[in-house]
């Protein structure tokens, strides 16, 4: 097991982020490390909004980055179950990304 | 309660308190949905739960603040584990007595979000047309679940007022359940069954809430591959099919179990390859690869990997496939299948269950409690709806009562709720109130949610109780004799049990005691002519009877005990 390093955006609503972590203590995954941001500056995520069709608007979306130590396997099945949460918008690790439900071969994060 | 009325819901399973007090004033001044009081909030959500398994419509559910809420925790949790969509609203304190321990104050959403699909707490009044279509939204579509509705009290309040208008559709942007299968998945799909010798079909509840039973019997008119269901998708297809297999798993039939250890395709629709169905997942189905439908991308390859997974609803996909299939004729020849048929047969044969050993046993011989579902079949003519609780009444009523049709067999798989069945029954009945709806349990399940006995007297509901008593809590017990050296700890009552049939007439209903095999036939005909009673059948089985066949622990599905000193 190595340290893996995942990237959420997600709707910033009340109860999002404990939905996230909840998810980690559920299954006994310890997070090394945890950072949350209100996102100011979206043209990083120009690609995501075309995608989605959508416009961020300032204070509505949040950055997670979450470092965990798991196996490859566990890996593909927390970035799952991750993007099973309604308000996560996109989930992504080194070469994946999930963008509403739709499993990308690259990182959008 | 007009945006409830405008999301099309018909009924409600509630229990009124302080917290849901202004939303229960609304109920009275209005007709057009119907309330149903129930006797305890668990019981409220098994009745919405039923409802919903039988009509495929989500169940509605209406509780107070603190234990109200924390009671109807165990009926979602059953919800959420078989997938069933639920919108569960829950009254909460004041806005500004949240968090200062008020009277019955519990965070619910805090309580219930692992056991929910997705929560809403609402911070102001004109929010709630908006998030009760998005709640009914989530619950119902995707992979279906329960989702929970918290309403601080002032947010129900009459003087609270606001310009109400329904919106037309819910629009979440973060959620995009797949539907539409892509062509190269399905193209995938097809290759493998093309090449096929031993296919299985391992069909699940997820092919019920899809509602794709056409569907699939039109795939499978071209395959011509054995069908299994899981116990939760049970009447999927056709249990009179001379292709059908039966149940597989824990205590799934010697032929299909057999049939896929040995396949060399098995193609699972809705199904998520649990622990009931693997046994030892590292030993399962060694040559087979798989191809998986399934609507939610965490159930692929979570377990059982997949060597082709499509994603979308599966009455989609099912016919995606029949068409594409249907284009490649020229290269599949159901008849290259023939030999697997004809091993098939010989495995039914040789350890099938055996329809004809419990019944017409003579007085001599304690009661069966497989020829109690076989009668109950046998009268119903196969076509009740069937409701179980928990435990070995269960696996007989699901290896026994052969269900033709889906949406019919209604039970706690996931979660293994004892207390369901009674419950879960009145839904169904009052969602049908002309067909027959059945009730197996037994004298464990059954006390409890006794209480809703009431419930059946207020709103009149002739359920017919079977309860196959064998004086102990037989599940358990089974697993006491054949792990634990037969300590049966804990999983009898000591000559305690209630007089079941003073109890059921203490309500206003029926009771019919049953307790030797000259009796069991007549005695069922009688309970089911009074077409208008609830009737409670209170039938002494052997206590000694074991469910199998049973999978052998950490072994593969090839390993099963098949009666009490025979194993595989």
């Amino acid at each position: 097991m190595i340290k893996r390093k995942l990237i959420l955006i997600m709707e910033n609503k009340p109860g999002a982020l404990v939905r996230v972590v909840g998810l980690f203590h559920q299954r006994g995954y310890n997070i090394e490390t945890l950072h949350v941001d209100s996102v100011k500056d979206f043209s990083v995520y120009k690609d995501i909004e075309k995608k989605l069709e959508t416009k961020f608007e300032d204070n509505q979306i949040s950055r997670l980055t979450i470092e965990t130590m798991v196996s490859d396997d566990l890996m593909r099945q927390i970035l799952r179950q991750l993007n099973k949460l309604i308000d996560v918008i996109a989930v992504s690790n080194e070469e994946t990304t999930y963008l509403k439900g739709v499993l990308l071969d690259e990182n959008l994060l | 309660m007009q945006a409830l009325h405008d999301e099309g819901v018909e009924l409600i399973f509630g229990y009124p308190g302080g917290a849901a007090l202004h939303i229960y004033d609304a109920i009275f001044r209005q007709d057009k949905i119907d309330h149903i009081l129930v006797r305890h909030e668990q019981g409220a959500t098994h009745a919405a739960d039923g409802y919903s398994r039988a009509t495929g419509k989500p169940g509605v559910v209406l509780v107070t603040s603190g234990p109200g809420a924390t009671n109807a925790i165990t009926g979602i949790a059953t919800a959420f584990m078989d997938s069933i969509p639920m919108v569960v609203i829950s009254g909460q304190v004041a806005s500004h007595l949240i968090g200062t321990d008020a009277f019955q104050e519990t965070d619910m959403i805090g309580v219930s979000r692992p056991v929910v699909k997705h929560s809403y707490t609402v911070f102001n009044a004109e929010e709630i047309p908006k998030i009760i279509k998005e709640a009914f939204y989530v619950a119902t579509s995707g992979r279906p679940g329960p989702v929970v509705i918290d309403i601080p009290k002032d947010m129900t309040a009459p003087d609270n007022l606001f310009d109400y208008s329904y919106p037309e559709e819910a629009i979440i942007r973060s959620y995009n359940p797949p539907i539409q299968p892509e062509q190269d998945q399905i193209d995938r799909a097809v290759e493998a069954i093309l090449i096929a010798k031993k296919p299985v079909i391992y069909a699940g509840g997820g092919a019920i809430a899809s509602n794709a039973e056409k569907e699939l019997f039109e795939l499978n008119k071209i395959i011509d591959a054995p069908v299994t269901n899981t116990l939760m998708g049970l009447g999927i297809y056709p249990a009179s099919h001379h292709r059908f297999l039966g149940m597989l798993g824990m205590h799934g039939t010697y032929q299909a179990n057999m049939a896929m250890h040995n396949a060399d395709l098995i193609i699972a629709i809705g199904a998520r390859f649990d622990d009931r169905i693997t046994n030892k997942p590292s030993k399962f189905a060694p040559n087979a690869k798989v191809v998986h439908l399934d609507v939610d991308h965490s159930s692929v390859s979570k377990i059982i990997e997949a060597n082709v997974a499509v994603f979308g609803q599966v009455k989609n996909s099912l016919k995606l496939i029949k068409d594409t299939l249907e284009k490649k004729l020229d290269s599949y020849n159901s008849a290259t299948i023939q030999p697997w048929h004809e091993q098939i047969k010989e495995w039914k044969s040789q350890h099938g269950l055996n329809y004809d050993l419990y019944k017409d046993q003579s007085d001599s011989h304690p009661i069966l409690p497989q020829a109690v579902v076989q009668h109950v079949h046998e009268i119903t003519n196969g076509e009740a709806y069937v409701t179980s609780d928990v435990g070995q009444h269960q696996m007989f009523a699901a290896q026994y009562y052969h269900f033709d049709k889906p949406r019919r067999w209604i039970n706690s798989g996931g979660l293994g709720t004892m207390g369901f069945g009674l419950p879960a029954a009145m839904g169904v009945k009052l969602a049908f109130p002309k067909d027959e709806v059945v009730c197996i349990t037994g004298e464990g399940s059954i006390q409890m949610c006794i209480q809703e006995l009431s419930t059946c007297l207020q709103y009149n509901l002739p359920i017919k109780i079977i309860n196959i008593n064998n004086e102990a809590l037989g599940m358990v017990k089974q697993w006491q004799d054949m792990n634990y050296g037969g300590r049966h700890s804990e999983s009898t009552y000591q000559n305690s049990l209630p007089d079941f049939i003073k109890l059921a007439e203490s309500y206003g209903h029926e009771g019919i005691k049953i307790e030797k095999n000259s009796e069991l036939k007549d005695g069922l005909k009688k309970a089911f002519a009074m077409k208008d009673k609830l009737v409670f059948v209170d039938i002494y089985v052997d206590p000694s009877e074991h469910v199998y066949p049973m999978q052998v622990a950490n072994g593969s599905l090839e390993n099963m005990w098949l009666s009490k000193d025979k194993q595989t």
